[in-house]
């Protein structure tokens, strides 16, 4: 049995990529209150998908305010759907 | 959350767990399109009150305040929308490409308009009251199915009906006179946004 992805087997990091996987994107205060966590540990989670090419983040201004807005990648998707694949052999779901 | 280990059964439940709140509908607001609704009320009203009064068509060139307005505000007031609600789904993204399509039209009959105008002599105006009426309320009416949202299909229906009388008046050669036209064509945009937009921004309260 394949063993399932250390970097999305995580409940922070999963649950960004669970929103992340039905959305265009989403900004960081959505994460934070969708995924009901600190801004701190969000933070350092969003990093470690953005430095795996996971997910992109990007920071802009509303008026004076920054605003980072997280969009789910490519390698991110398949990463996500290859997952649920070996998740699925796990919980003997096929 | 925490960051911490999970089994397999625990992701599961936080994968289902997070498409279900990604799933709770946001109707956005309705202030763009009340800004265009009114905007363009106003626009009309003007132009036909000085039409009525000095029977001067030059006082047409106030239409361009419609554009010139909606053009700048549009751009700002999206930006705050999309900050507010923190998040685009793609039905968002959809209805989004559908209206920068319509402004890229509404730009491009424009500048043919002016071009036949200053080029060719041949005044062609008409052909805004019908991209107003015909384009604009089907993009309303492709939105309003969209986002399921049924005042905007019946606005875009609205719109769509006046734009068809107006196409039909062109086509038959009737002239669009001011003193049934004008009326019309507020009346229209009155049922077309402002009234869609007040009952999203009333859904939209309902939901905070």
């Amino acid at each position: 049995m394949k063993e399932l992805n250390p970097l999305l087997h995580s409940q922070l990091r999963l649950a960004v990529m669970s929103i992340l996987m039905n959305v265009e994107e989403a900004d960081f205060v959505y994460l934070k209150e969708k995924t009901e966590s600190t801004a701190g540990n969000l933070s350092v989670q969003i990093d470690k998908l953005t430095t795996a090419g996971y997910i992109t983040a990007e920071k802009g201004f509303v008026g004076k305010k920054t605003r980072t807005v997280c969009r789910i990648t490519e390698q991110g998707r398949a990463a996500f759907e290859q997952y649920v694949e070996v998740l699925k052999d796990y919980l003997n779901l096929q | 959350m925490e960051e911490k280990r999970i089994t397999e059964r625990e992701s599961l439940e936080i994968i289902t767990s997070m498409i279900a709140r990604t799933k709770e509908r946001y109707v956005g607001d309705g202030n763009i399109l009340l800004m265009w609704g009114y905007v363009t009320v106003a626009v009309a009203a003007l132009v036909w009150v000085m039409l009525f009064t000095t029977r001067n068509p030059a006082w047409n060139w106030l239409w361009f305040l419609n554009g010139i307005i909606g053009g700048i505000a549009t751009p700002i007031m999206a930006r705050r929308q999309e900050a507010r609600f923190g998040v685009k789904s793609y039905s968002d993204k959809v209805t989004s490409h559908i209206w920068s399509a319509v402004g890229v039209t509404a730009v491009v009959a424009t500048l043919c308009c002016l071009a036949f105008q200053f080029v060719l002599h041949a005044c062609c105006w008409r052909t805004m009251l019908v991209f107003a009426l015909v384009v604009v309320a089907f993009a309303e009416l492709a939105q309003g199915i969209v986002v399921k949202e049924a005042s905007l299909v019946a606005g875009g229906a609205i719109g769509l009906c006046a734009g068809i009388i107006t196409v039909c008046c062109i086509a038959g050669e009737v002239p669009l006179a001011i003193n049934w036209f004008m009326p019309m064509f507020i009346a229209a945009f009155v049922g077309m946004m402002i009234i869609p937009g007040h009952i999203i921004n009333h859904k939209s309260k309902s939901q905070q």
